[in-house]
């Protein structure tokens, strides 16, 4: 999957699912991964690009799969600008129950994204 | 051992098989998380088995074959949603079962629980022959011409770790029906069968090449009468030929289908001809004592005289208003005198299309129990059967199902919508398919209204792999991805069944509430210019489809 260049108040995270039950994960800032979106680390495309590299070189030993960055929009609350993202980030959007807990952070007005302006 | 009605029961030897096959993947997953396997060697081990990575977890696919289960099946399924998902299970298009929540390190547990009622989950994923489903209403409704679920389970074992198409260059499916309304999509299917029998004994018609997906194609005829003695040598000349000619190169050309466009069903037909002369046939020759042997492990419901059956339920439908339209749109005749199928449709209004809960589950085993000799089946339009009810026990059924909240009268109509996961769900999905389904199904919630649309397809699909089969609805819906953001193309006039058919492209991709709004149009534009008795694909192919777009792109 190839990333793409944040813009303006944007940034790229980490993100991965854990081997062990395929849940989502972020990266931090100390290498961890977490599951709750707002403790993610922002990234810079080139920061991302080497974060990536060692995320790859640990991932056996991290006990994660599938490792790519996702781009948000920064804030609080990170968003991410694709729908995909934002399923991932914040839990099915049809059962309230399944929601992560970093949903319930959002605002009210912002339960989807906007797109990306290409 | 406990006898079940309806499908094959295991033998000892069947059950030794899947404890190796579950004490194999249990050694796999173990050198998966100790890392002596890596992902890409794993991957293709844990599809064999079922289990994708999606978007959230891991997804366990159960095979369901044929579409039947038992009763203490369905209970466990329940009993798995319960201790190793989340309540829930999502009947699919191809009569398996879902499991959305997994854990990779329970998934040797969990082949063992289906294991202990002779479930699995082989062949539910990868480049092999998948699944073999069937008529949801084999051996029970009154139209049929033969019981397929004999020659289903002979495919089943058959296909089941075939050694020479374990790896194909892609999925196969296999529907097989003995109606002569195919309720199966048999065109729509890599292969799809249709029996009949004959004072020679049972003739097969068999057609290639169909599906959905990227590229929908129906299928084509390529033998109309195969004897039973020669099917599996057809099927086998006809596997061996796609996995020596079928694309490898391209993920998007290694389907049947492609095959079978690229050379012409003539050639292909030839080609099989070939194969067969070739072939050592005695030895695979299926004979009768063979078919006898499998049919011996099928235990009959034991039907009684229900003399005033008839009587009973036309009391109960007078009475009760609600009943009586729910078994004018939920039943259907039974071969058997003094007993109804009954479809227990799983698309209430506003709820997830083929969505059960744990207690649902369980519910629903227990009615089948007491009312339907144990047996439950799913269909490919996601909902489940009660086959064999007697009719002076159809009101305490609908009762029962109305208390589990599946009582809706909707089969065939407008809210009983096929529709994948979506991108709730699955990795692969450009757009969720469930919010959509649920907006539609209520808007039309209200069943007398859908009572006066009358038969109505609409099938949605999240992305191109079509797992909603959006081409073959009256009406459907594919979900696109524009720059991150979800839009849904309308087809108009797809149709399964024995004049199947792909719908094509209304016009531009909509908004989802804008897209809602333009199929409520849609079927506006269909009640005000129907004529008498008139169906939805009647009027589109009497008026064209130009008064539909203009209608659907009105206010866009």
């Amino acid at each position: 999957m190839k990333s793409s260049r944040p813009g303006p108040g944007e940034a790229l995270l980490i993100t991965a699912n854990r081997l062990l039950d395929g849940r989502i994960v972020w990266r931090d800032h100390s290498g961890k991964w977490r599951e709750d979106i707002r403790q993610a680390t922002p990234f810079t495309f080139e920061e991302a690009e080497s974060a990536l590299e060692t995320a790859e070189k640990q991932a056996q030993q991290e006990g994660v799969v599938g490792i790519y960055d996702v781009l948000v929009r920064t804030g609080s609350v990170p968003q991410p600008v694709t729908m995909r993202e934002h399923v991932r980030a914040f839990g099915p959007t049809v059962n309230p129950d399944f929601a992560y807990v970093a949903a319930s952070s959002l605002p009210v007005s912002s339960t989807a994204p906007q797109g990306t302006q290409s | 051992m406990t006898v079940s009605v309806g499908h094959y029961n295991y033998e000892e030897k069947d059950r030794a098989f899947l404890e190796e096959r579950i004490v194999e993947f249990e050694g796999q997953v173990k050198r998966r998380l100790e890392g002596s396997l890596t992902e890409d060697e794993f991957k293709p081990l844990r599809l064999m088995n079922g289990i994708y990575l999606q978007l959230h977890a891991y997804m366990f696919r159960v095979a369901i074959p044929y579409g039947i289960l038992d009763s203490r099946q369905l209970h466990k399924l329940a009993d798995i949603s319960e201790n190793f998902d989340r309540g829930y299970g999502h009947f699919t298009t191809r009569q398996n079962i879902q499991f959305n929540w997994i854990a990779l390190e329970d998934a040797p547990t969990i082949l063992r629980e289906l294991a202990s009622v002779d479930m699995h989950a082989i062949q539910t994923s990868g480049n092999c022959i998948r699944n073999v489903t069937s008529d949801e209403y084999a051996g029970a409704a009154d139209d049929e011409l033969m019981d397929p679920r004999v020659h289903a389970e002979i495919l089943r074992q058959w296909s089941t770790l075939h050694p020479e198409f374990s790896f194909l260059p892609r999925k196969f499916k296999i529907a097989i029906s003995g109606s002569p309304e195919d309720r199966v999509a048999a065109r729509f299917h890599d292969i799809g069968i249709l029996a009949r029998p004959s004072e020679k004994g049972p003739l097969f018609r068999i057609f290639v090449g169909g599906g959905l997906g990227r590229i929908p194609v129906v299928g084509q005829e390529i033998f109309d009468s195969v004897p039973e003695m020669e099917l599996l040598a057809t099927l086998e000349a006809i596997l061996r030929v796609y996995n020596a000619y079928g694309r490898r190169d391209s993920l998007y050309k290694s389907r049947i289908k492609i095959l079978v466009q690229t050379i012409g069903i003539d050639a292909y037909r030839k080609e099989v001809e070939e194969e067969l002369s070739q072939m050592d046939l005695g030895r695979y020759r299926l004979s009768a004592e063979k078919v006898a042997a499998i049919r011996a492990r099928f235990a009959s419901p034991d039907f009684v005289d229900v003399p005033d059956g008839d009587a009973v339920l036309q009391d109960h439908k007078a009475t009760n208003p609600a009943f009586a339209q729910w078994v004018d749109t939920n039943t259907h005749k039974h071969r058997q005198e003094g007993y109804i199928i009954a479809t227990v449709s799983l698309k209430a209004p506003g709820e997830i299309p083929g969505d059960v809960t744990a207690a649902q589950m369980h519910g629903l085993a227990a009615l089948a129990e007491r009312h339907s000799f144990g047996e439950i089946r799913i269909t490919h339009l996601q909902n489940v059967v009660l086959g064999h009810v007697r009719k002076d026990e159809l009101f305490t059924v609908w009762e029962g199902l109305k208390a589990l909240g599946l009582a809706t009268p909707n089969l065939g109509l407008v809210g009983d919508m096929v529709c994948c996961p979506g991108l709730d769900y699955c990795s692969l999905a450009n757009a969720r398919s469930l919010p959509i389904a649920r907006k539609i199904g209520a808007r039309f919630g209200d069943t007398a209204l859908q009572a006066e649309i009358g038969a109505l397809n609409i099938n949605i699909s999240g992305c191109i792999n079509a797992c909603g089969h959006h081409h073959a609805g009256n009406i459907g819906l594919l979900g696109v991805d524009k720059h991150g953001d979800e839009f849904f193309q309308i087809l108009l006039g797809g149709k399964f069944g024995e004049n199947a058919r792909i719908g094509t492209i209304l016009g531009p991709a909509l908004a989802e509430d804008e897209t809602v709004d333009a199929v409520a149009r849609i079927i506006e534009c269909y009640l005000s210019k129907r004529q008498d008795g008139e169906t939805f694909l009647e009027t589109l192919q009497r008026i064209g489809r130009e008064p539909f777009k203009e209608v659907a792109y009105a206010t866009a």
